[in-house]
């Protein structure tokens, strides 16, 4: 587990007198109060090498604090920071990674509603601070640009506090849809409710947009919600000098369900139908996540089968070449490259045609389930993964003839989109666009899950953080997945055929496994895990107060913090270079928005 | 009297087969070209309307034309319209000055296959090719909207930097012809036993370049860049409007360009040509038709070379395109120049 010990810390309780350092079975946590929380972040980023900024979010307390027999619960486990203090509503932390000694931690303070901005420490926590404010609206001191991240400027609520229902606040007529036409009744699925929450209108969009940007040169291009070159309804503001762009920002929130809050109120298992609806480009590998994260929580991990653990990272592995897939077809389409966007559609149907095979389904999959998979691989799944595998390398060689080596290619992206690595701690990157810069982290090495510790694969690393470097990361990534899922294969083949996909937990351990997972109860504790997405480091902290439905789940969407780079990348660059960077970073906006 | 009125009507009927082939050819590449990127891309492309889609290009400009006239507010819809006017009329002008075979007699008439053998030829074609630049500019600032303007903006710096690369790539086979008359270079091409093209390779690179450019066929199609601009400078435009822009762009100029390049370059109806020495005709057999043919087949090949590239190459950055064209085609044609001077006297006997 790549979790920083008590020990590390020991030198720092001497000069934060409020420090409390706690080691939980799912996490290490260092709590501090507010006032000393800065300064510690501080430390630990410039003397303690935790260079690396992975997320931060807050937990609203509310109902805990209410309930005397949760918050007893909690205290016991400790995963409450300062539970002396009964009044300060909301928990907020902070996951950081010690990029040298490879290990995490998490700091932890309380408040009532305001907090100290960590925006100077690390611009993705600026990003992070913004989704803080609009969903429980914590008040950062000190931060430069505190607008909203999802909801637009005019909505008057906080959707992820506690006090806040899961259906919202209906107040608003809602046009047509209910209306009752010459007294008919409507009937059934036609009957609405009259009322419904609010819905941003055009003028309110026209506030957001205003408070963005403040125009500096010629013109403000939008660029999206809806254009080609964004990769779904993403909203820049290009301020643009001739082509020059001066500054550049981004509105997100277009695709905003509130995955959040929608966990707070599913069980377990239901909730993994939603973590394929957030990166829909590598459904498979964000279910992995979840699910190991939960079979953690639960302790169970050593008794999940071995035949269902290689299933999932052989398919998790098959989703990530699809997802890249989609990523060199888009990329070169982008760059106007036509015919390579449709070899890799050809390929990716393949595997879309395989993983159908085996799940039942393309595109939201939900096949993992805590403790296993929901069935056996089919007859003959393994020989069409081989014979996919066989051909798929050759393949890959000849799109790169097509554009590796290519002198275009080469000018678009060859010192395009630069990320230094100091830069990409800074921007919390990770995934291809960190390694692209250099440096290795890769979760399937760092903390592996599944069966990536028993596979032997490379991280390929870049060198100039470029997107040619991005570009050559990728290729390498699925060559690096092909050689995984033969490996997988291997040890599929020699598995016997009757052996268990799900788990079978002993009697004592007391917990209800089921395949539906209903009435599964997930013990009092909290848990950072995460998983190596195509895109990079999905993480999930999920905080349980030993119910059947989280208490708190925080996505840590890889997208999200890698897309918060752009605006620095975009700077003094050409709309030409606009779709070059933004398709290297390849962001998907079901995820950046959830 | 008589040979006025005879006259009249000669080039009445070359103006009809002329406009009727343009057009009629023009339409139908979309079919051609559609079919050679499906291919290219494995995959059969249209095959639903008519045999193998052949009937699509109807289909497509009926489609066009029943659909809705939009016409953006606050836009100029005088300069709007006559953008279109603009972009189609030039480049139409250009097939003039083509000539598509060698002089032949009918009824005891003798007929040159080129509508005017004017002696100007070569500047008419390229003074028709720099008003292209006034429909994209005229399209894009009477759209009102941002994304035409920087797409337009970015065409006129392509094709004002290609206009000069060009102009001095074709100095070299005129220096070499002695002429600017279209039918008399393809005409001393023959006499001199010599494709011009074998001299000229570097002239020959640079035109293939700026016809990319000028046509906006990739990997110079910036400005209608899908990605960042949507369609460029035709996204106010709907229907047979919009359908014109890549009618004339993508086809009708690249036809004309093809075909001028086919006359500088490939010596025009002439057969294969082994230099100094003569030429080779496979196609004996077609007797009179052979030249028309080989017209033809010269220019269906550079327009097949070019739809190669179109579908396979990735596109460069407005920066890089300028650069290119100051940095490296403008030097280039200039030192052909010099050395085409030096050569041209050994040619002339």
């Amino acid at each position: 587990m790549a979790w920083a010990r008590e020990s590390d810390f020991s030198d720092l309780k001497e000069p934060f007198k409020t420090l409390e350092v706690v080691e939980n079975k799912g996490t290490t946590s260092l709590h501090v109060r507010k006032e000393e929380l800065l300064n510690l972040l501080k430390v630990l980023k410039e003397k303690k090498g935790y260079k690396l900024f992975l997320d931060h979010s807050v937990v609203d307390l509310k109902d805990i604090l209410e309930k005397d027999k949760d918050f007893k619960n909690a205290v016991a486990e400790s995963i409450i920071a300062f539970p002396e203090d009964r009044v300060s509503r909301f928990q907020a932390f902070y996951i950081l990674f010690n990029v040298d000694e490879k290990k995490r931690v998490v700091v932890k303070t309380r408040t009532k509603e305001t907090l100290p901005s960590a925006e100077k420490l690390w611009f993705a926590c600026k990003w992070a601070e913004r989704e803080c404010y609009d969903m429980f609206g914590i008040k950062y001191e000190g931060h430069e640009n505190l607008v909203r991240a999802f909801m637009w400027e005019t909505y008057p609520y906080f959707p992820l506090r506690k006090d806040f229902p899961l259906e919202g606040f209906p107040e608003e007529e809602l046009p047509s849809l209910n209306e009752v036409i010459k007294g008919d009744k409507l009937q059934g699925t036609m009957n609405y409710e009259r009322k419904h929450t609010f819905i941003p209108t055009l003028e309110d969009l026209e506030i957001t947009e205003r408070k963005r940007l403040q125009k500096k040169a010629q013109i403000v291009l939008n660029w999206g919600p809806l254009h080609p070159g964004t990769h779904g309804t993403m909203w820049f503001l290009f301020d643009l000098e001739g082509e020059r762009i001066v500054q550049t920002d981004v509105i997100l929130g277009q695709l905003h369900r509130g995955v959040e809050k929608l966990a707070e109120n599913e069980m377990y298992n239901q909730f993994l139908v939603y973590t394929d609806r957030m990166d829909y480009l590598s459904a498979l590998c964000s279910n992995q996540a979840w699910v190991v994260a939960v079979e953690r929580m639960l302790g169970i991990e050593e008794y999940v089968p071995e035949k269902a653990k290689y299933i999932r990272t052989m398919l998790s592995e098959l989703q990530r070449i699809n997802s890249h897939l989609l990523w060199l077809g888009t990329y070169a389409l982008d760059l106007g490259a036509l015919t390579v966007f449709l070899y890799c559609f050809k390929e990716r149907e393949k595997i879309m045609d395989i993983l159908e095979g085996i799940t039942g389904a393309r595109l939201t999959i939900s096949y993992p389930r805590v403790g296993g998979v929901r069935m056996d691989l089919p007859l003959g799944a393994l020989e069409a993964i081989k014979s996919f595998t066989g051909r798929f390398l050759k393949e890959l060689r000849d799109w790169e003839r097509i554009l590796t080596r290519n002198r275009i290619w080469l000018k678009r992206n060859k010192g395009v989109g630069v990320i230094p690595p100091e830069e990409a701690y800074f921007y919390g990157v990770t995934g291809p666009v960190i390694r692209g810069s250099g440096i290795p982290y890769d979760v399937r090495k760092i903390d592996p899950y599944d069966a990536y510790a028993e596979v032997e694969f490379d991280i390929p690393v870049g060198e100039e953080g470029d997107c040619y470097d991005r570009y050559l990361v990728r290729i390498e990534e699925m060559k690096q997945s092909v050689r995984i899922v033969e490996q997988c294969v291997k040890k599929l083949e020699k598995l016997p055929e009757s052996a268990p996909f799900f788990a079978e937990v002993p009697k004592e351990k007391k917990i209800k496994l089921s395949m539906d997972g209903i009435g599964l109860k997930v013990p009092t504790s909290e848990i950072y895990s995460s998983g190596e997405n195509p895109r990079g480091e999905l993480g999930f902290y999920v905080f349980s107060i030993g119910a059947i439905k989280p208490y708190r789940v925080k996505v840590r969407p890889p997208s999200f913090y890698n897309l918060s780079v752009y605006p620095y990348l975009m700077k003094n660059r050409v709309i030409a270079d606009a779709v070059t960077i933004l398709a290297s970073i390849d962001p998907v906006v079901g995820e950046t928005d959830r | 009297m008589e040979s006025v009125a005879l006259n009249l009507a000669v080039a009445f009927v070359k103006i009809l087969v002329i406009l009727g082939i343009v057009l009629g050819v023009g339409a139908y590449l979309t079919w051609v070209e559609r079919k050679v990127a499906a291919h290219i891309q494995r995959r059969p492309g249209p095959m639903v309307v008519g045999w193998h889609g052949l009937l699509q290009p109807l289909a497509d400009g009926l489609k066009l034309i029943t659909k809705e006239d939009l016409f953006p507010r606050y836009g100029n819809r005088f300069l709007y319209n006559l953008a279109i006017v603009l972009a189609l009329v030039p480049a139409t002008l250009v097939f003039a000055v083509i000539p598509f075979g060698p002089e032949f007699e009918v009824f005891g008439y003798k007929i040159k296959p080129i509508l005017t053998d004017v002696n100007v030829a070569l500047l008419l074609v390229f003074g028709l090719g720099s008003l292209a630049v006034y429909a994209v500019a005229l399209a894009g600032w009477a759209s009102n909207s941002k994304y035409p303007l920087i797409g337009s903006m970015r065409k006129a710096g392509i094709i004002i930097s290609y206009e000069v690369a060009i102009t001095f790539a074709v100095m070299g086979p005129i220096i070499l012809a002695g002429t600017l008359s279209t039918y008399q270079i393809v005409v001393n091409q023959i006499e001199q036993k010599l494709w011009y093209v074998w001299i000229q390779p570097v002239a020959f690179v640079v035109y293939m370049f700026s016809l990319l450019a000028e046509t906006g066929r990739v990997p110079f199609d910036i400005q209608e860049a899908e990605a960042e601009l949507v369609t460029g400078f035709t996204v106010e435009y709907g229907g047979m409007k919009f359908g014109i822009f890549p009618l004339v762009e993508w086809y009708i100029e690249v036809l004309s360009l093809s075909a001028i390049a086919v006359v500088l370059f490939f010596g025009g109806w002439s057969p294969l040509n082994i230099p100094f020495l003569g030429f080779v005709d496979p196609l004996f057999f077609l007797g009179p038709l052979s030249p028309f043919v080989w017209f033809l087949l010269k220019v269906t090949a550079l327009f097949l070379f070019i739809l190669w590239l179109h579908w396979t190459l990735p596109r460069y950055r407005i920066d890089q395109i300028t650069e290119m064209a100051w940095k490296i085609m403008l030097p280039l044609a200039l030192a052909n120049i010099v050395f085409t001077a030096v050569i041209a006297p050994l040619i002339w006997k």
